[in-house]
């Protein structure tokens, strides 16, 4: 079958492998006549090597096309196929190949979300004094305006604290999984932090508000702020680690 | 085996497609592709020039991404982070993610982390050593993104596929400091005598190669099916979306004030309705024609749009990590005689202008894509051959068992 001349590998890349697809053509058996003129014996190492070297090269492209296979099931729209083989699909892409093509699909968010803050503290009396509000969305805003590349911080770090909250929660407050505590407590410290950061006053409870402002449709007069129906959600208030002392 | 069938007889007659009994001439068209395939797997590495441009461009994509946030180093990373190191590694449990960023809560840890990333990143960029600082890169990019994996968003998603992607590649044979030292190395040994290698280590020096293209091919295959995958399933999405079809998309999108860091900019257009309009049309087309244009010529103008698409969501929206990360993903269609076009290009330009005085030999790199293995490797071989012969007849045994395979 295979020409014996091929024992000797010609120190040019293709040539173990070309004798796996077909041995006899090709431009390796041209640049190396040397070996071809003396034709060797294969030790048993070199056989060995061949084979595993084979192995390695199927095992590649086995590797390659299963996980193209399973992204694509991943990334596509829910399907009967990717239903079916979910678990197989999220065994292989969790954690590191997870993808989310989806930040302005189906459709871009229609709302500005403006989350606010305030603090609480027990006096030693016994009152209890509430602050004001702090608009945490209205630092992170100015924090991009003017800005060309605007800090993950500015962007990011509040408005999928919120995202994950709710993906954890759901309409009310009531954490019922570890992960929406985890989100809880994610929330109150960054709440707790900024505030911390701005005003230097002691407090050991924290509550959120969150006003869901709906963008006016396409056309309404720029600058005419409507108050369409703005949502208000008031979170409960969370017992944080004493901030300011 | 299976050599036989796919002897070099190429044209068949054209007759035997035509009849029903079954066509030798499908059975070899068949053959001849998937050996081709093969040739094109194991043959040589391809687009050489294309994973330089990824590894350039994510390294450095990388490390301003880090100087960036180095004033929120601490709040992103860091042991002060909203997201503690307890509740990151409560997350990891979950999840399975891991990073060497929760390995200690000192704060000195992190600062030696953060340097040790900053270092990482440039030398990846730069293409020293490069291998091993991909591997750097990618458990870097990989320990950062678990760290604050509540703070990213899709041009960090995309950066860790990449820098994941990258260490199957060969990402360091094209303007690197590798590539460098190794045109000095064989200029330095031009007349030089080759050490003559033993038959063995000859054997897997080859085994070596071949390997290392396999991945670099299979890696390079990923990289694209992972952004065709990109486009096609954004598109489709899109597709799904009411305010796409009725092409108010982009007017939300401009509304949206955490991405708006040029207001007056963001309501000057948003005040052009039909531009929006036909935007958000020409946005979902582009990324659904996306995967069936790449293989024909229509890729470049569609490139082009794609890459001015990119730089108004960079400006626009104020998210040049994400369109930086999508630009670079994009130069992995363009081929390797496009990249070795480039210098000549700029030469020419330069030249035109004035600027650059003609520096003759030492840039004139290779015209036209190069002979693609590593150097000195053709010469080694013929130099190799005299120990190979010496030790043909130690084992005969092996020899014959090879010959009935």
């Amino acid at each position: 079958m295979r020409k014996t001349g091929w024992a000797v590998p010609s120190g040019i890349e293709p040539a173990d492998v070309k004798e796996l697809q077909h041995s006899d053509s090709g431009p390796a058996t041209k640049e190396c006549p040397d070996d071809v003129r003396t034709p060797v014996r294969r030790s048993r190492g070199a056989r060995l090597l061949k084979a595993g070297l084979r192995t390695a090269v199927v095992l590649c492209m086995a590797t390659t096309l299963v996980h193209v296979l399973l992204v694509f099931l991943h990334v596509a729209p829910s399907n009967t196929v990717s239903k079916r083989y979910s678990s197989l699909v999220n065994a292989w892409v969790y954690p590191f190949f997870e993808q989310n093509w989806r930040l302005f699909a189906p459709d871009p968010e229609s709302v500005n979300r403006k989350i606010l803050a305030r603090t609480a503290h027990t006096e030693a009396g016994g009152s209890v004094k509430v602050s004001a509000w702090f608009d945490l969305t209205a630092e992170d805003n100015s924090a991009v305006e003017h800005n060309a590349f605007p800090s993950h911080t500015a962007q990011n770090l509040l408005r999928r604290a919120w995202t994950s909250y709710v993906d954890s929660h759901g309409g009310d407050d009531k954490a019922r999984t570890e992960r929406a505590l985890m989100m809880q407590r994610y929330l109150s410290n960054i709440a707790a932090d900024r505030v911390a950061a701005h005003n230097s006053g002691t407090f050991d409870f924290i509550q959120l508000r969150v006003v869901t402002l709906p963008i006016a449709a396409s056309g309404t007069a720029v600058g005419n702020h409507p108050p369409t129906s703005a949502e208000n959600r008031l979170l409960p208030w969370w017992k944080v680690t004493p901030h300011g002392k | 085996m299976g050599s036989e069938q796919i002897a070099p007889t190429a044209p068949t007659d054209r007759r035997s497609r035509s009849q029903q009994t079954a066509p030798p001439g499908a059975a070899q068209w068949l053959a001849d592709r998937i050996s081709a395939a093969g040739e094109l797997l194991t043959g040589r590495p391809v687009s050489l020039y294309a994973a330089s441009v990824l590894r350039v461009g994510y390294g450095l994509l990388y490390l301003v991404f880090l100087l960036r946030e180095f004033p929120h180093r601490d709040e992103i990373w860091g042991p002060g982070s909203p997201w503690t190191p307890s509740l990151a590694r409560q997350l990891f449990d979950q999840t399975g993610w891991n990073s060497i960023l929760t390995l200690s809560d000192s704060r000195a840890y992190f600062e030696l982390c953060y340097v040790m990333a900053l270092v990482t990143s440039a030398l990846f960029a730069l293409g020293w050593r490069t291998r091993v600082m991909s591997i750097l890169f990618a458990v870097v990019v990989t320990s950062f993104h678990a760290r604050a994996i509540f703070m990213t968003d899709g041009g960090d998603n995309l950066l860790l596929l990449m820098a994941i992607y990258l260490v199957l590649t060969a990402c360091g044979r094209r303007w690197s400091l590798d590539a460098r030292r190794d045109r000095l190395k064989t200029a330095r040994a031009g007349n030089a005598p080759q050490p003559v290698r033993s038959r063995s280590a000859q054997q897997l020096r080859d085994a070596r190669i071949t390997l290392t293209t396999v991945l670099h091919n299979c890696g390079m295959f990923v990289i694209a099916a992972q952004v065709i995958f990109l486009y096609g399933s954004t598109g489709l999405y899109k597709v799904q979306g009411a305010s796409w079809g009725s092409g108010t998309a982009l007017h939300y999108v401009l509304n949206l004030e955490l991405f708006q860091p040029w207001p007056a900019l963001s309501h000057l257009v948003d005040e052009h309705t039909i531009l929006i309009a036909i935007a958000g049309y020409m946005t979902v087309l582009l990324q659904v024609a996306f995967p069936f244009v790449l293989f024909g010529r229509l890729k470049y103008p569609v490139l082009a749009m794609l890459l001015s698409m990119h730089i108004g969501i960079a400006v626009l929206l104020g998210l040049p990590l994400f369109s930086g990360a999508m630009i670079v993903a994009d130069a992995v269609f363009l081929p390797d005689r496009f990249y070795t076009f480039l210098p000549h290009l700029f030469r020419r330009a330069a030249q035109r202008t004035g600027v650059w005085r003609s520096t003759p030999g030492r840039a004139a790199g290779p015209g036209s894509v190069p002979w693609q293995g590593r150097p000195g490797v053709l010469s080694s071989t013929h130099r190799a051959t005299p120990a190979v012969a010496v030790r043909k007849d130690t084992t005969p045994a092996a020899g014959l068992a090879s010959d009935q395979n």
